[in-house]
């Protein structure tokens, strides 16, 4: 019995031991960004802010404009992860419970494309974008989102597949349509593996990066990742409002994250999606 | 169920658009691209493999393309290490097991940006918290981390993996959990210590999500871009410069498209040896079946 016990406390120290270096960077983050300049670069540094101030983030919301980024990622994240549920739902549904004619290829080539970099398509996309003039216009970073969807559609197809036979039956002797059978039955029982996409590609394209690197030259279109790499960039030595952003970028997800948490942990290793 | 035919045509229809318009045209149209001269202000013309040459002719590509593998080397082990690790301290069925999860699996929900920019700065070299740590451990002269080519590519490497080890913690969870109860419980009974259950037990009946782990955070150890971007955009000089970095600066800082477009369909040949493997030996890697 009292080896049961020993070993307890020694997993307890490990774990507590590993949760120190994963929350560190978050503690350091947000004791950073209430700390003034002078603090900042105080040698040995201080753990405990000694006169901690909300200047900060003051600054970054008043003089450079993080309510505004704030705003614009919200609308992009949103517009495209309702793009990922209209999308994936739709296609999802006619995989599992349609036969046509190339049905097999075209899922296989879904799921063959799902693993390619984005590096390797990013080129020809934004040849591509530049020829229809969306260049600084936030339809790059939502229309591919939109469309794209190979896990999402995975994710609806299995749920589909297992939905009984005899409800669609049942709605098709009522006389429903293809579209009221997906409308109606389909999607209300699909609820929760739709709000898991939702969450997902909600993150991937809040906190995405690379296409609002490319697209975006309007500062006032800036995403948030987008304006901390700018300002990263401009203000490379103020570390205490380069981290209030950083905390203002991360604090909606989190705030969700900590009250779905299951969700989000379902939901994104469910799909295999990066964060 | 019978519908009219075209109406499945009509459901996939976004779908397929997103498919050949996003992801199969650009993938065939890169490949094309790497065969050409091409600015995105002028007309491009065909040169055939002139940067295919160029690019196995070029010390940088060599020494970039090491890069790639080093910090695959590095990110990969890592993970797949310390996520079972992790997975299995939070598989003992200790109370506060969530909270722990939650706090494990957090950097994955935060923006690589985010990530980056507070790593930069606990790594920075005068005033960083690591550095701070190791003065106050007696080494008077800690290395400056990011940048220092010999330490750059490493600590982006460990950030990355920090990020990461969330996420295939969840995975190794579940494959702990799939393990039969009574296995564990009959090893118990014979006496078996917690490591020998362990050892002959949970490792060998979690070999193939360990495998699939291994194949997953590979393809994900090429996926560097953000990471690199945020915290040494590719430096010093390119000692933490790697292929999809290499991509993004060839095509949008100095506007070689073609030649930027075969380091891509290097990417690609890379990711898509690896997809095919996987998909080949899977079965045959796969060992042990209950």
């Amino acid at each position: 019995m009292k080896r049961k016990k020993t070993s307890k406390v020694i997993i307890y120290l490990i774990m507590i031991l590993i949760s120190i270096i994963m929350i560190f960077p978050f503690y350091w983050m947000i004791v950073t960004s209430f700390q003034p300049l002078k603090a900042v670069y105080k040698y040995p540094p201080e753990f405990i802010p000694s006169e901690p101030t909300f200047n900060n983030y003051k600054v970054i919301f008043g003089k450079y404009n993080f309510l505004r980024y704030t705003i614009n990622s919200l609308f992009v994240a949103t517009t495209a992860a309702f793009g990922q549920l209209f999308t994936c739902s739709l296609a999802g549904f006619a995989f599992a419970r349609m036969k046509f004619v190339g049905k097999e290829i075209f899922f296989g080539l879904l799921l063959a494309t799902m693993m390619v970099p984005i590096e390797v398509v990013i080129i020809p996309e934004f040849l591509l974008m530049n020829a229809l003039g969306w260049i600084d216009t936030y339809l790059p970073l939502i229309v591919p989102s939109f469309l794209v969807g190979s896990t999402g559609t995975f994710l609806m197809r299995s749920f589909y597949e297992n939905v009984p036979r005899e409800l669609e039956e049942a709605a098709v002797i009522d006389g429903a349509g293809p579209f009221r059978v997906y409308w109606n039955v389909f999607l209300p029982l699909s609820r929760s593996s739709l709000s898991a996409l939702f969450i997902i590609s909600f993150l991937i394209n809040w906190n995405a990066m690379l296409r609002p690197l490319i697209y975006l030259n309007d500062q006032k279109k800036f995403t948030l990742p987008l304006a901390l790499i700018s300002f990263m960039g401009e203000y490379s030595a103020q570390w205490n409002y380069l981290l209030a952003g950083a905390v203002v970028s991360v604090l909606p997800i989190f705030v969700v994250y900590v009250i779905m948490q299951r969700q989000f942990i379902e939901g994104i290793t469910s799909t295999g999606l990066k964060g | 169920m019978r519908y009219k035919w075209y109406v499945p045509y009509l459901f996939i229809l976004p779908a397929m658009i997103g498919l050949f318009v996003f992801r199969l045209g650009p993938i065939f149209f890169a490949i094309s691209m790497a065969f050409t001269d091409w600015s995105p202000f002028g007309s491009p013309s065909f040169i055939g493999l002139e940067n295919f040459i160029d690019l196995f002719t070029s010390p940088d590509f060599w020494r970039i393309l090491l890069n790639t593998l080093l910090f695959s080397g590095i990110f990969v082990p890592s993970i797949v290490i310390f996520s079972l690790l992790l997975a299995v301290l939070l598989n003992q069925g200790l109370k506060g097991t969530t909270v722990f999860r939650v706090m494990y699996f957090a950097p994955v929900v935060t923006s690589t940006v985010a990530v980056g920019i507070v790593w930069k700065w606990i790594f920075s070299s005068d005033v960083g918290a690591v550095n701070f740590i190791l003065r106050s451990l007696g080494i008077s002269n800690p290395p400056s981390w990011l940048s220092d080519g010999k330490y750059a590519l490493m600590v982006v490497a460990f950030v990355f993996a920090w990020k990461r080890v969330g996420y295939y913690m969840i995975i190794y969870l579940a494959g702990l959990q799939d393990i039969p109860k009574t296995f564990v419980e009959a090893a118990m009974i014979d006496g078996a210590s917690k490591f020998k259950v362990f050892r002959y037990i949970t490792l060998p009946l979690i070999t193939p999500t360990m495998f699939f782990v291994m194949i997953m955070s590979l393809i994900d150890s090429f996926r560097n871009f953000e990471i690199i971007y945020t915290m040494t955009r590719g430096g010093p000089g390119i000692a933490s410069t790697t292929l999809s970095y290499y991509v993004f600066q060839n095509a949008f800082e100095l506007f070689q498209m073609g030649y930027a477009s075969s380091i891509a369909v290097m990417l690609l040949l890379i990711v898509g040896t690896i997809t095919l493997v996987n998909f080949i030996y899977r079965s045959k890697w796969v060992k042990y079946q209950y």
